[in-house]
């Protein structure tokens, strides 16, 4: 009971949803766009369930005072300061002036881009260290790579006598190699979640539900 | 106040640079002011998902469904949302399967139809080229389209077919098969080559998009004062990213001389 | 000379990071310009934007966060002009949590200089959750993913959304995305279903995989990261930003020059050091 109601759950509901790309009829429809609602509703909820658990893995760090519990308090801090910000604001939380967007401008921006621009400096560091032509393959990809750095700002284009050739050149490796290459993976890849939902729907495969 | 820059604009401005060179520190090493800016953007990215969720999802699809317009079937995902939150209690986690089961069967569902009809089926049909058309249109190769024609509309399919041969795994390659593989793998190379250039592209531009920000070239026109100096909002943000700097060095510098970060060993003695 | 090249190789990388930095900083302090092409994906898009009649609705899914704003915004801005400048309706969502409080000042600023009216020329419906599984409700029903707007307004009592309801009522679908969920799930889920007109603007690390949808004809236009994102401007604003706005990507075009020549140069110095010492058969 405890798996074969989820199984039976997962194979009405995963069926119900393939139909849904085919059935255009108006009561199934209207059905499955219910369904699809409390799909999103527990997602969200998803959400929230990893909120609480990451109070509860956080809490005792502060409690015992264990190593880097300071970090965890700061953390703790700017979660319950931002629902705070978040709920006294309402539906006027994104206006100019109120706290939430105080904090969403000048905490969350320049948190939220700077740890991504990290990785400018990181892709110099790896591209001076580790991209080293040191067979047939790694040759052909490092020329590639090259080629499309060049061609894909203005000063490669500006080239006198290649410039418009090194464009072009990147454009095709673009849309004929490249566009090869990826639907090889799209195809495989499409393969893969083709058998994987259906192992699902099926129920040959239940690591979702957990052990017994 | 001045030209409309609040006492709180003001704040935010140097709470911004601040907190952008308390992550950029990291650069030179892991630190604690990293670490601070690190657990801060976590707690108010989680916050700002939670805000939003509940204005997005539980209010208007819920709780509103419920209280404004009786849709009773709005009881349902409040059952399942009280079952899923069951996996808390280690004696009650089983009933969280229902929930879980019926998420993962609807993306199971959703995704399987959506990856057939538009990886499988869509792309196969768009790596068929009508070559005499190709012909009529580009010839064998027009540099004027970036290489269009029937040489190209070739390549494409041959490529694409050496790619998936390199990836059938399911039978031991013999001497033609590994001489097509390695095609196909000249072929990924080309096109991972390029995914490197365009992801250097992506990363190099989210720096400028910073140091854009630090120097002030996304500020409004007005004045703004910074120590009691009043200047340009642009000169006010340059100067206020210079002194932040500064104390950043000055910071990390008495922060590794007091012992902080990692640490040269001290050199070995010599002899007995 | 060799243990120079040894030491070079193994150097620390802290000095790259430096003239990371210093190769974003001067271009900026010292701008020069550059002339650039506009790329057959790109100018599909503008095509396919200003073939939009007065009176047409589109939705636009604004998929980004503060990370990706350089790449992005730039387009989304220029977007928003093009397409009030046309008189096209705009309904926007967005599927990022972080989206919200970066776009919507955004959208209003530029729908008021253009004297539009909420409700009636554009609205903004908000965040919903769900990766594919809100994308499939929108493309079965925008009202029920987005039952209010974002002042709190039932979205099926708005006049902009008088007869729309589904995905395929709207005359195209913008996607500005920076990941996932995205464009590639709304070409899965709903492109092909609904047989939806579809342009994107995407980050650069997602170009190479979302050009074969564009060649496949699953989306109608593409703009990829900064380059495409300055290229679309180039066209919105030939004769100039409209008064209160700048161009934003394409004073950084040049930026991207010497940070791509500064890479390029590390790659190949990199490159030669190993080829030599690895000649004279000593480990780097």
């Amino acid at each position: 009971m405890k798996r074969t109601l989820p199984l039976v759950l997962t194979f009405i509901v995963g069926l119900i949803m393939v139909g849904e790309f085919f059935i255009p009829h108006h009561g199934y429809r209207e059905m499955t766009k219910e369904l699809l609602e409390w799909g999103v509703i527990i997602a969200a909820g998803a959400f929230l369930l990893g909120v609480v658990n990451l109070i509860q893995v956080n809490w005792p760090v502060i409690r015992e005072r264990r190593p880097e519990w300071i970090y965890k308090v700061a953390m703790m801090v700017a979660l319950v300061g931002t629902l705070i910000a978040g709920f006294i604001g309402g539906e006027s939380r994104l206006d100019q002036g109120q706290g939430f967007k105080w904090l969403f401008d000048y905490m969350f921006v320049p948190l939220n881009a700077t740890m991504f621009s990290l990785l400018a400096f990181f892709i110099a560091s790896a591209a001076f260290r580790a991209f080293r032509a040191r067979n047939t393959e790694a040759t052909v990809m490092l020329v590639a790579a090259a080629l499309v750095m060049l061609a894909a700002v203005p000063v490669g284009a500006s080239i006198p006598g290649v410039g418009e050739y090194l464009v072009a050149i990147k454009n095709w490796i673009m849309s004929v190699p490249n566009n090869a290459a990826r639907r090889a993976i799209f195809i495989g890849a499409a393969l893969g979640a083709i058998a994987t939902g259906l192992r699902v729907i099926l129920g040959l495969e239940r690591t979702h539900l957990g052990g017994d | 106040m001045i030209d409309g820059v609040t006492s709180m604009e003001l704040l935010g401005l140097w709470i911004s640079i601040f907190f952008t060179f308390s992550i950029l520190s990291f650069l030179y090493e892991d630190n604690p002011v990293y670490k601070l800016g690190e657990h801060v953007f976590m707690g108010i990215g989680i916050g700002l998902g939670t805000v939003e969720a509940w204005y997005g999802v539980f209010k208007p699809k819920m709780v509103d469904r419920l209280l404004e317009e009786s849709h009773y079937w709005s009881f349902v995902p409040v059952l399942l949302l009280i079952l899923l939150f069951m996996k808390l209690s280690p004696k009650l986690a089983d009933w969280a399967r229902i929930p879980i089961a019926f998420v993962v069967a609807a993306f199971a569902g959703v995704k399987l139809t959506g990856e057939a009809n538009g990886r499988l089926v869509a792309q196969v049909a768009a790596s068929m080229p009508d070559l005499p058309a190709l012909y009529e249109k580009h010839g064998w190769w027009n540099w004027e389209a970036d290489g269009a024609g029937v040489i190209s509309g070739l390549v494409l399919v041959l490529g694409l077919c050496a790619c998936l041969l390199h990836f059938y795994f399911s039978a031991p390659h013999n001497k033609p098969m590994r001489a097509i593989s390695r095609v196909g793998v000249l072929t990924l190379m080309l096109s991972f080559g390029a995914s490197f250039g365009f992801t250097v592209m992506g990363r190099i531009s989210l720096a400028i998009g910073r140091a854009e920000d630090l120097l002030g070239f996304s500020q409004p026109p007005g004045n703004i004062t910074v120590l009691g100096t009043e200047m340009t909002r642009m000169s006010g943000m340059r100067w206020m990213t210079i002194l932040t700097l500064l104390g950043f060095i000055a910071a990390l510098a008495a922060w590794k001389r007091s012992g902080g970060g990692h640490q040269e060993p001290p050199a070995q003695a010599t002899g007995e | 000379m060799l243990k120079a090249l040894v030491r070079f190789q193994s150097m620390d990388r802290r000095w790259v990071f430096l003239g990371m930095a210093f190769s974003i900083v001067i271009p900026m302090l010292m701008p020069w310009s550059c002339s650039f092409q506009v790329d057959r994906p790109v100018r599909a898009l503008y095509e396919q934007v200003d073939a939009l009649e007065a009176g047409d609705t589109v939705f636009v899914s604004a998929d980004f966060d503060p990370a990706s704003r350089p790449e992005l915004e730039p387009f989304y801005r220029a977007n928003l002009h093009h397409l009030f400048q046309k008189d096209v309706n705009v309904v926007m969502g967005t599927l990022w949590p972080t989206a919200p409080p970066l776009v919507l000042p955004i959208f209003e600023e530029i729908a008021e200089s253009y004297g539009k009216e909420y409700g009636e020329d554009w609205a903004f419906l908000g965040y919903t959750e769900g990766r594919e599984l809100a994308i499939k409700s929108i493309g079965a029903s925008v009202r029920k993913s987005f039952p209010k707007d974002s002042r709190g307004n039932n979205t099926a009592e708005l006049p902009i959304m008088a007869g729309l309801d589904g995905a395929s009522d709207f005359d195209m679908i913008i996607s500005v995305s920076a990941g996932f969920p995205g464009t590639q799930a709304y070409v899965l889920q709903i492109q092909g279903q609904y047989n939806l007109n579809m342009i994107s603007a995407c980050t650069a690390v997602s170009a190479p995989d979302y050009i074969a949808y564009f060649d496949a004809g699953q989306l109608t236009g593409l703009s990829g990261g900064m380059p495409g994102s300055a290229q679309y401007e180039s066209l919105v604003f030939a004769d100039g930003p409209p008064e209160g706005a700048r161009l934003m990507a394409t004073p950084n075009m040049n930026v991207l020059n010497l940070g791509h020549l500064y890479i390029i140069l590390l790659i190949i110095m990199g490159n030669i050091a190993y080829f030599i010492t690895r000649a004279a058969g000593v480990e780097s």
